[in-house]
């Protein structure tokens, strides 16, 4: 009875995120809270459930905040190490927004490939994929796609093909690292593993993929990239009037710098996600001055509380054993061929992310993949690699899949440039289908 | 300085209701709003009218397209949006002026100087008007006629469309014909100016 009533609970989620007639950290909280009630309290009748997955123990642990030696999985339940890593960046990334420093960057590189449309092309998508390994997508997606309208105006381009490939290489750039991506922080957090563990393994496919994804767009697109006539480009406004204040810009680019020091090198200095993301939280706080009220009232709490929800349904689906289900029925489809299980995990995660959100399906599989792992002697690892790969990459494929394909085609859509499906699709899909199955061979030849 | 006049005309598809918002811009001298508002937003925009055409006056499709951080990729949405703002803007503006449908009695309503209209018609008159003027079979002026506006306004608006509610007046056109139906609201129209 509580397995169903977490099913129907996790079902009716999905649908009401998918139809968006809530908000969806609304709808996270209420299903959070149904299933705290019904299966856990009703159904279960058991308190120690309710206290494993709000998890609100795991803050007061020293090695939440500070772990020498390997990091180790996590319990189940609210994933506060993500929430408060989230935060923190989300603090960093308005702090670097309002120096102007996004916008700085973009019209720095354009000026520098002296305004051509191809090299900018070039240089945007290895940007995008660069930044999105530390900032959100989302955000690098919403400077470099406005940044880019911009100067398609200018030069007289259309700039539908530069705005697709820099999605598709933020979402890429996204899954090399453990912080790129959302998947990836809550497969670190809950797996145990470092930034360096992702930047050896996934992070080497993704940059063998990025050479493959730009000699793809590069062929796909360079004939839709010709600017029409001659343009005067000294009347263009100089990089340096998008910094807003100089001072803050050097303080944003040097606390920046210091999250990526600090995030690439966790795993020798000890300090977790959640330490780093807590820190460089207050060090924006703190050199912001005045701003840190306004810096305060911009984090999206709505999406962290979404991630709370979401933890605890996905914790009543672990908690019931329906995931244990799932992972038993994919072992069975399988018949014990890790080739085949690894295709399932890397296929069917990016079909599913390329329809329905990824961020809820990579908190479902963890549990599944921990499962399978124990149960058929697969090396975790391995399995935790092909999911991280399906789902960043998978969500690529729509323009519904991820963040920010929805941000970047809505910033073309108020430019007056529509992106349907079918013209999203036939450009992004193949590069999606290409790069997945390029993910799927390099884990087969270097893990098995 | 003159007194604002907006005037918002609602409509059934095949009820005249576009040929009556004529009649009234050319009466009053108004400029006359309506799919042309897509050649202004086109020009803004530096980007070619054909390609927005498809998307204008049609609901969201909730399951093809989504909202991140207030962004919405659906291009429906993204022009329906932008057509509120440049109505919006004419009216803070202070200009006078005739818009067909585009949820204008919902979108202008604080505007004092807003007139309401919403033009009905029978379903035989309607069917009978589509035929003559689009040049369809009975079958497909009826299934054509179903698909229109219900669902687009209803999206973007509060208020239902053609609820009498949300309008000054709603009227049925096939009673009077066109061309007396906007007599008549000239008449109220004329009141309704010389009340204030």
């Amino acid at each position: 009875m509580a397995q169903i009533i977490a099913t129907v609970i996790f079902l009716v989620m999905f649908l009401l995120i998918i139809s968006e007639k809530l908000e969806r950290h609304i709808v996270t909280l209420l299903s959070g809270l149904l299933t705290l009630v019904l299966v856990f309290g009703v159904c279960m009748h058991s308190m120690s459930a309710v206290i494993n997955t709000l998890n609100f123990k795991e803050i007061g642990t020293l090695t939440f905040w500070y772990q020498a030696g390997e990091a180790a999985e996590t319990s189940s339940g609210i994933n506060w190490a993500t929430i408060i890593f989230i935060a923190g960046m989300m603090i960093m990334v308005e702090g670097m927004g309002n120096a102007g420093f996004f916008r700085w960057l973009c019209m720095r590189l354009a000026k520098a490939v002296h305004y051509k449309t191809v090299p900018i092309f070039i240089t945007f998508m290895i940007m995008s994929s660069i930044l999105a390994m530390f900032i959100d997508s989302i955000t690098v997606i919403l400077f470099l796609a406005a940044v880019t309208v911009e100067l398609a105006q200018l030069l007289k381009f259309n700039p539908v093909p530069m705005i697709l490939s820099e999605i598709f290489c933020a979402n890429l750039g996204g899954a090399a690292t453990m912080c790129g991506d959302p998947p990836n922080i809550i497969i670190g957090t809950s797996l145990g593993y470092s930034f360096g563990d992702f930047i050896s393994n996934t992070g080497l496919i993704v940059i063998c993929a990025l050479v493959l994804t730009v000699v793809y767009f590069f062929l796909v697109f360079h004939k839709q990239l010709r600017s029409d006539g001659t343009v005067d480009t000294s009347a263009f406004p100089d990089p340096k009037t998008a910094i807003r204040d100089k001072k803050s810009f050097t303080i944003s680019c040097i606390i920046f710098a210091l999250a990526v020091v600090l995030l690439v090198t966790h795993a020798q200095t000890g300090l977790t996600v959640a330490t780093i993301g807590l820190g460089i939280a207050i060090l924006t706080l703190i050199t912001s001055g005045k701003e840190a009220v306004d810096l305060l009232k911009k984090v999206d709490y709505k999406t962290l509380l979404f991630f709370v929800g979401l933890f605890v349904v996905v914790g009543g689906l672990e908690q019931t054993g329906v995931l244990e289900v799932i992972a038993g029925l994919i072992a069975k489809v399988s018949g014990g061929n890790i080739k085949l299980m690894i295709a399932i995990i890397i296929w069917g995660s990016a079909i599913a992310s390329a329809f329905v959100d990824n961020i809820p399906f990579a908190a479902t599989m963890i549990p599944v993949i921990k499962s399978l792992a124990v149960a058929q002697g697969v090396d975790l690892s391995t399995l935790a690699w092909a999911l991280s790969m399906g789902t960043d990459i998978g969500g690529s494929a729509t323009p519904i899949g991820a963040s920010a394909n929805v941000v970047g085609t809505a910033v073309a859509a108020k430019h007056g440039h529509p992106i349907g499906w079918g013209k999203y699709c036939k450009e992004v899909a193949p590069a999606t289908i290409m790069v997945v199955l390029f993910s799927m061979l390099f884990i087969f030849v270097r893990y098995l | 300085m003159e007194k604002q006049l907006i005037i918002s005309v609602g409509r059934e598809f095949g009820s005249g209701g576009h040929e009556i918002a004529e009649t009234l811009a050319k009466h009053y001298g108004l400029n006359l709003y309506d799919k042309n508002l897509l050649q202004e937003i086109a020009n803004e925009k530096s980007v070619a009218v054909k390609d927005l055409e498809k998307y204008d006056e049609v609901p969201r499709n909730l399951f093809m397209t989504r909202t991140v951080k207030g962004y919405s990729n659906s291009m429906e949405e993204n022009l329906a949006n932008m057509q509120f703002d440049y109505l919006r803007k004419k009216a803070e503006a202070g200009e006078s002026f005739v818009v067909v449908g585009r949820c204008s009695e919902d979108v202008l309503k604080k505007y004092p100087g807003m007139i309401s209209i919403f033009v009905l018609g029978d379903w035989e008159s309607k069917v009978d008007r589509v035929v003559r003027i689009y040049g369809m079979s009975r079958d497909e002026a009826e299934n054509f006629m179903i698909r229109q506006d219900k669902n687009y306004h209803n999206y973007y608006c509060k208020g239902k469309w053609g609820d009498s509610r949300n309008y000054d007046v709603s009227i049925n056109s096939s009673k009077l014909g066109e061309e007396a139906t906007a007599e008549m609201l000239i008449d109220y129209i004329d009141k309704r100016q010389n009340k204030h």
